[in-house]
């Protein structure tokens, strides 16, 4: 199972206070988000899980900004690192994506643009705002000039880089072309923190020739680019096969820990979850119905649901058919009242329908959205 | 959850797919002004013979030729020629005749060509195509590379060579407008039969013993008939422009015949005396295929899957 | 390629030759002084006239074993086109004394700059408008800008064309002239119009180029001003067509799943719609070139008449009254060729912009 948390128990990178969404559709008005809470420590990966349509997704949209015309926020605050994403203006909002948000996405074929190379996409995120990236930039090829120097025989035209490089950081200045040349050697060495074989090749190279597993590699690298504050996986390792899935995984782990971000990890495999979490929150029809640290879940599941989820996952060591949770996911256009898991908690009692339960903490660090538990 | 709320989730869902298809059309006054002007034009053209006499355009009276009275408005000509009598509110053309009782006559005329054109370009592109599609092969090439022939020339100029030969008539103005048309339908119903014959029933069908001709006529065909049908009826109003812009370059078999293109014809023969010839029935093209296009668009917008949200 | 093009010569020429009597398919090729026998003698060297045809007049009655079969007349002139010999023109005024090649290539410049400034107008109005429209969808400006193409493809081009001289050279004028010229290629007598350009020499026979490599602006300044109008009513059916086809593919892409990608990096509104929506949309509206090339060829026939332009396409209509089939076919094909080259440009350029094809 997942290691303990590497944090020294920060501040929260992320805290998602009473949020609510809606869509207005056609067929009328959906309720995607029931007013949910959630907190994310500096450094920490947060797992968010939950079946199809339960509104993870849109969770992750709602943070970064990329919500669909139709969606209106009714309510709520998403707080970024002290400042409230919701109330900025679109433009300070593409510099927070640019900067301090970071989102993978499921099907990296489709979220990569066909007709341009990797390297052009990797390189466009530089060019749209130079000046932030000056530091970064310099800092890395500077380190890899080091290396070199400190070999035996100290090049002339790397000691004159050098030098022009530390004078370009202090200024905080540099030309269209050096950005270009530092942000191909930046790019390449990412593509190559990622695992990528011939990582110069697959800077020329073309999506489509690569395979799926490269390419959301090469997503995660363009989004380490950025040194993000927190980094959003939406079902990054779905169309993935398992081997690679692992891969996959233990590179997220490693990358947090060399530039602590903060990851959310969304999914729908508790396995995952298992494997790489710190902490898990449990989501059901727009609603955050548990959250734990993920041994604590596993070992101590109190609502309903999760432990309908875990009963249902198929285990090799009990001899039985997995469970299924009866019933299916409500329709969110008019949603069961109160609790929404009511039709199909087999817990459920009178007053379950009447009001929604509110989040309490049953344990230190284990909150639930219970009436079972008081709430 | 129980049957009766499964049933009413359905109908519910239903309900909200023709609320969406009506509330598409509500919001689109466009496409309404489309349809209405359509229903306007066939029913104009019905009643055509009911406004004005028939035969008025045989008649010539050359006293009357090329003036104008409607003190509604003036043109901005050097020698506005006064008609005497009565108040030709659209002028009168170069024989004399009052130019709106024209183009009343012209819309049944022109409407007519142009559905004789449609259907006929819709059965031979639905013969041609579905053959080609069905048998494949060789007669498909064949077929191909013929339309590829003829829709490598600009239409215009193939009905010029075609009207100069077969000489000037009716007959064979609309022969060739429906030359210049059938290439596109026989594509089209080509690819319709060619992703409707992957379908499972044909298969079915083959193995059950059918031959291809019962296949053919009496299943693809029908299944895949209906964007073409659609097609059509919206190509009305790009025919008529088609027609009107083959006479108005004077392949008319009859300079005295009530078109919209003719009557343009005379206009620009006349233009800086009578320019109301060429404005008033090139107006009455423009507003007719605007009907037929707006109409168009917007039907194929409500059934676009993919514009749905 | 080469296929069509022989096919679609073979297609007319049998529809030519075979509906009208042989004398007009022989009427390019004499000239109307000769004597009978001299007649007789171009007929058999045509190809059209037997050796064994005893006189004219038994060839022009049609007289059997006097005219040979349909498809010896088409490889003789098969023969005779490919050299270049497309005989005398009828056109009234010149019939008989000019090659039908010269009156036709020294008319083409003429209908070659109408069709390129349109289609450069086009270009240069229909990209822009599609990309407005799909960016601001369902607001104003897409309201407009489907005015604009819907209007476009459902005007008569012979209607717009005429509207635009009543505005332009019957509403507006200064001083008793219209604002812009009323006919031809140069505009002498509008009130923007210089009334004494001067000459130029003539390189290519297209009046805007050849102004400015002579050096003469007033000339090339009126060249300008002449085709404005017609070039305008020339484009404004495929302007509709391409602010279409630009409106739809843009709203395709600005659904794709790598757009929300290019926004979710931080990129600036305007660099995804050009650098990654536009390559992706541009695409399939490259294959709609060789239509729009059939619009313009054929709608110059109609503007050149409108407007009294001296190209082929008004040429064209006189050619088929005089039945100068050679002129008609000649046209016909210089018309395939270009199309199918530009097919077959487009074919590469597509290629070329996408990589996946390339692999």
């Amino acid at each position: 199972m997942s290691q303990s948390n590497t944090t020294e128990g920060g501040d929260d990178v992320l805290s998602i206070r009473e949020l609510k969404l809606k869509f207005h559709t056609y067929a009328g008005e959906v309720s995607a988000l029931d007013g949910i809470r959630l907190s994310i420590r500096k450094g920490e990966l947060f797992g968010l899980v939950g079946e199809s349509g339960c509104g993870k997704s849109v969770t992750a949209l709602a943070i970064a900004g990329l919500l669909p015309p139709n969606a209106e926020i009714t309510g709520g605050d998403v707080i970024l690192d002290g400042k409230n994403v919701l109330a900025l203006k679109p433009e300070e909002m593409r510099l927070a994506r640019l900067k301090d948000i970071a989102m993978i996405f499921q099907d990296p074929m489709t979220y990569l643009n066909p007709v341009l190379t990797i390297g052009s996409q990797m390189a466009e995120i530089t060019r749209a705002e130079p000046k932030l990236f000056i530091s970064i930039l310099i800092t890395h090829r500077l380190r890899q000039i080091d290396k070199q120097v400190d070999s035996a025989k100290p090049d002339r035209g790397l000691l004159a880089e050098r030098e022009s490089l530390t004078a370009a950081l202090d200024s905080q200045n540099l030309g269209r072309k050096e950005l270009d040349q530092l942000t191909r050697s930046y790019a390449i060495s990412l593509l190559k923190s990622v695992r990528l074989p011939e990582p110069e090749k697959v800077y020329k190279m073309y999506p489509f020739e690569l395979s799926g597993g490269m390419r959301q590699r090469v997503m995660i690298a363009m989004a380490m680019m950025r040194r993000p504050k927190l980094l959003l996986a939406d079902e990054i390792t779905t169309a993935l096969d398992v081997t690679v899935q692992a891969q996959i995984l233990r590179l997220l782990k490693d990358l947090r820990s060399e530039i602590n971000t903060s990851v959310l990890l969304i999914t729908h495999d508790l396995a995952i979850v298992a494997e790489v979490c710190d902490r898990v929150a449990v989501m059901y029809a727009g609603n955050i119905v548990e959250v734990a640290e993920v041994d604590e879940l596993f070992r101590n599941p109190l609502h309903p649901y999760t432990k309908g989820l875990l009963a249902s996952v198929p285990r090799a060591d009990l001899a039985r058919t997995p469970d299924s949770i009866e019933g299916s996911v409500p329709d969110l256009l008019s949603p069961p009242s109160g609790c929404r898991f009511h039709p199909r908690c087999p817990k459920a009692f009178e007053t379950c329908p009447s009001k929604k339960p509110s989040m309490i903490a049953v344990a230190p660090n284990h909150y639930v959205s219970c009436f079972l538990y008081g709430g | 959850m129980g049957q009766t709320e499964k049933n009413s989730v359905k109908s519910r869902r239903q309900h909200s797919e023709l609320r969406f298809a009506l509330h598409l059309l509500r919001q689109n006054p466009i496409v309404m002004a489309g349809l209405v002007i359509s229903v306007a034009t066939v029913v104009l053209a019905i009643l055509s013979n009911l406004l004005v006499n028939g035969a008025y355009w045989h008649q010539q009276e050359l006293t009357l030729r090329l003036c104008w009275n409607n003190p509604a408005f003036s043109w901005p000509v050097t020698n506005l020629f006064n008609c005497a009598g009565q108040v030709y509110p659209l002028g009168t053309d170069a024989y004399g005749r009052s130019l709106l009782q024209m183009i009343i006559l012209a819309i049944p005329i022109d409407l007519q060509i142009a559905l004789e054109v449609v259907a006929s370009a819709v059965v031979i592109g639905v013969i041609f195509g579905s053959l080609a599609a069905y048998m494949g092969g060789l007669i498909d090439e064949i077929i191909l590379r013929i339309t590829d022939i003829f829709l490598a020339v600009p239409w215009i100029l193939l009905a010029i060579v075609l009207i100069v030969v077969l000489g000037r008539s009716l007959t064979t103005l609309t022969l060739a407008v429906i030359i210049t048309w059938w290439p596109w339908y026989v594509r089209l119903m080509r690819s319709q039969v060619i992703g409707e014959k992957e379908k499972l029933y044909v298969e079915r069908l083959r193995m059950m013993g059918a031959g291809w001709p019962r296949i053919l006529f009496r299943h693809v065909i029908p299944n895949s008939i209906y964007p073409i049908l659609v097609q059509s009826t919206l190509d009305i109003g790009s025919v008529i422009l088609t027609v009107s812009a083959l006479t108005f370059i004077g392949l008319t078999p009859n300079p005295l015949l009530p078109e919209l293109g003719n009557l343009s014809n005379q206009g620009i023969q006349y233009f800086f005396t009578a320019p109301w010839l060429i404005v008033f029935p090139g107006l009455t093209i423009l507003i007719i295929s605007l009907g037929f296009n707006l109409l168009g668009d917007g039907i194929r917008d409500i059934f676009d899957p993919r514009l749905r949200r | 390629m080469v296929f069509v093009l022989l096919a679609l010569s073979i297609l007319i020429f049998y529809l030519t030759r075979g509906l009208l009597p042989p004398t007009t398919a022989l009427a390019p090729y004499i000239n109307p002084r000769l004597t009978d026998a001299g007649k007789l003698s171009i007929a058999r060297a045509v190809g059209v006239a037997t050796s064994t045809c005893p006189s004219f007049s038994d060839f022009a009655s049609l007289q059997t074993g006097c005219v040979t079969p349909l498809w010896t007349q088409y490889f003789f002139w098969l023969k005779n086109v490919l050299v270049g010999n497309w005989g005398y023109t009828l056109l009234p005024g010149i019939s008989g004394t000019e090659s039908t090649w010269s009156v036709f290539f020294g008319r083409f410049p003429y209908t070659a700059e109408l069709d390129i400034v349109a289609a450069v107008l086009t270009f240069l109005i229909g990209v822009p408008l599609g990309i407005v429209s799909a960016t601001h969808n369902n607001k104003l400006p897409d309201h407009l800008s489907r005015i604009v193409s819907l209007g476009g493809y459902s005007i008569p081009q012979f209607w717009f064309g005429a509207m635009l001289l009543i505005v332009f050279v019957l509403y507006l004028r200064i001083g008793g002239l219209g604002l812009l010229p009323a006919s031809g290629a140069l505009g002498t007598t509008c009130a923007l119009c210089f009334s004494n350009p001067g000459s130029i020499t003539t390189y290519s026979g297209v009046p805007l180029f050849d102004s400015l490599l002579s050096l003469n602006l007033p000339y090339f300044w009126d060249s300008v001003v002449a085709i404005i109008l017609p070039a305008l009513t020339l484009a404004i059916t495929s302007l509709g067509l391409l602010t279409r086809i630009v409106r739809s593919n843009m709203m395709e892409v600005l659904r794709q799943d790598y757009i929300t990608m290019a926004r979710s990096k931080g990129l600036k509104e305007r660099s995804i719609i050009y650098s990654h929506a536009l390559r992706n949309a541009i695409l399939p509206a490259i294959t709609v070139a060789g239509l729009l090339v059939t619009y313009l060829i054929g709608g110059s026939v109609i503007v050149e008449i409108v407007f009294s332009w001296p190209g082929v396409g008004s040429a064209a209509l006189v050619a088929a009254d005089v039945l100068d089939i050679n002129f008609l076919e000649l046209f016909v094909l210089v018309a395939g060729v270009i199309i199918v080259v530009t097919n077959l440009v487009v074919d590469i350029l597509y290629a070329v912009l996408d990589p996946r094809i390339r692999y």
